[in-house]
């Protein structure tokens, strides 16, 4: 895969660079920040950027170069690395796109294995979002105003954070050692249940019921 | 009672001085661990005779989970000294953040604006330091957070909250000259200076 990388810290770019390249990927460009990257890649093609958060342009450089990513090249995929994992960012980054997206924190990608499956998920279309942030966010017990999920029985629950974590109903339905069927039919009842009706894609609704959670437990209005 | 103009600069100050102890911590150690952790995978994947070598595949296993023990331990002393959700979105984000991560039950309404390094910071302590003691509390009442800025001070409500905690609040709005006083039987307002 052809991967562009943005981070200031010299050590984990240098890192990065070396892991892609055991991992066969070629690295087409790698820069210490947002605006030079964007340059480069206004020239060469690249399958995923891989962007840190906290980089120039400061504060958060890697949105701003991410919004100007996805407006330049929409088939681009976008991995965020950062050291920390906040619902704050995940929210602004699915603002960003809701496909060919990821959010990932920086040292549970150091594998091969990890960092690749990352990047592929990313390039089929699929958002990947740490784990341990979808985990905190569904998991997390509320006031029971705010608690949609208190609608929701215990596997559609299991079944909206792995969606949460981006994954497919194959995929869903492999880890839950149940039938592709089964999830459809949880998913619909989530879908149902949170209020979002057949008039988008399911792509979108999947999309919907988990920012609509995200919200709720955000205590946003 | 009231600190001097000079104590309340000292007081901003030192909020700075936390804030740049963050900035090392999440530049310094904490990137030199995560690339630790890269050069470990990297290590992983260049050791193709050892495929069959369960020791050392398990004594890189425990290396990683120690890198990924010592960030998670990192982030929480850098959260302790200054949240960096607070420097670069600002008050609203970080308490939302906060209550999402604590699973507090609390509303956030915060305005949208900018009151400097020590404002923020010592206002989102006495935030912290009442969702902790509520968290403790049985029954658990729903916090109201409320965040306007009047003339030059940041001004925070907290409503359905233990009377008793106008004093923590009171520790962290008087150093930089601010107050916090009971504006209702469970509700604190306290003013704190914008620097």
């Amino acid at each position: 895969m052809r991967v562009a990388v943005a981070e200031d810290g010299a050590l984990f770019r240098q890192g990065l660079v070396l892991l892609l390249e055991a991992a066969g990927h070629e690295v087409v460009a790698c820069e210490a920040g947002g605006d030079p990257l964007v340059a480069q890649l206004s020239t060469i093609p690249a399958d995923v950027a891989l962007l840190d958060i906290r980089m120039p342009p400061e504060p958060d450089g890697g949105l701003v170069t991410a919004e100007r990513l996805r407006a330049a090249h929409p088939d681009m995929g976008l991995l965020f690395l950062s050291h920390y994992a906040e619902s704050h960012y995940l929210m602004r980054i699915l603002e960003i796109g809701t496909d060919r997206i990821g959010y990932r924190l920086k040292e549970k990608v150091g594998s091969v294995e990890v960092l690749s499956d990352t990047l592929t998920r990313i390039a089929d279309g699929e958002i990947v979002i740490e784990p341990e942030l979808a985990k905190r966010l569904v998991e997390r017990p509320r006031s029971e105003k705010r608690d949609l999920v208190a609608s929701l029985s215990e596997r559609e629950r299991d079944v909206l954070k792995l969606m949460a974590e981006g994954r497919s109903n194959n995929g869903i339905a492999s880890t839950l050692f149940v039938s592709a069927k089964a999830v459809e039919k949880h998913v619909a009842n989530i879908f149902d249940k949170l209020g979002l009706h057949a008039d988008t894609s399911a792509h979108h609704r999947r999309v919907q019921a988990v920012l609509t959670y995200l919200r709720s437990q955000r205590g946003d209005a | 009672m009231t600190p001097g103009r000079d104590d309340a600069r000292r007081s901003a100050e030192r909020w700075r001085d936390r804030q740049t102890l963050e900035r090392r911590l999440h530049d310094g150690p904490a990137q030199r661990l995560s690339a630790l952790t890269l050069r470990l995978g990297v290590l992983r994947a260049d050791a193709p005779g050892r495929n069959g070598d369960e020791a050392w595949h398990r004594g890189l296993d425990v290396f990683q989970s120690e890198l990924e023990s010592a960030l998670q331990e990192l982030r929480e002393v850098a959260g302790a000294l200054y949240p960096p959700l607070l420097d670069e979105a600002g008050l609203g984000p970080a308490l939302r953040e906060l209550v999402t991560a604590t699973g507090a039950v609390a509303r956030v309404d915060v305005a949208d604006v900018r009151c400097g390094t020590a404002a923020e910071g010592a206002a989102y302590f006495a935030v912290a330091g009442c969702l902790a003691a509520a968290d403790a509390t049985p029954g658990r009442p729903e916090i109201g957070i409320r965040v306007r800025v009047e003339n030059d001070d940041l001004v925070l409500t907290l409503s359905g909250v233990d009377p008793d905690q106008r004093r923590p609040v009171l520790d962290e709005a008087a150093p930089l000259g601010g107050c916090a006083e009971l504006t209702g039987p469970a509700e604190i307002t306290a003013r704190f200076p914008c620097a």
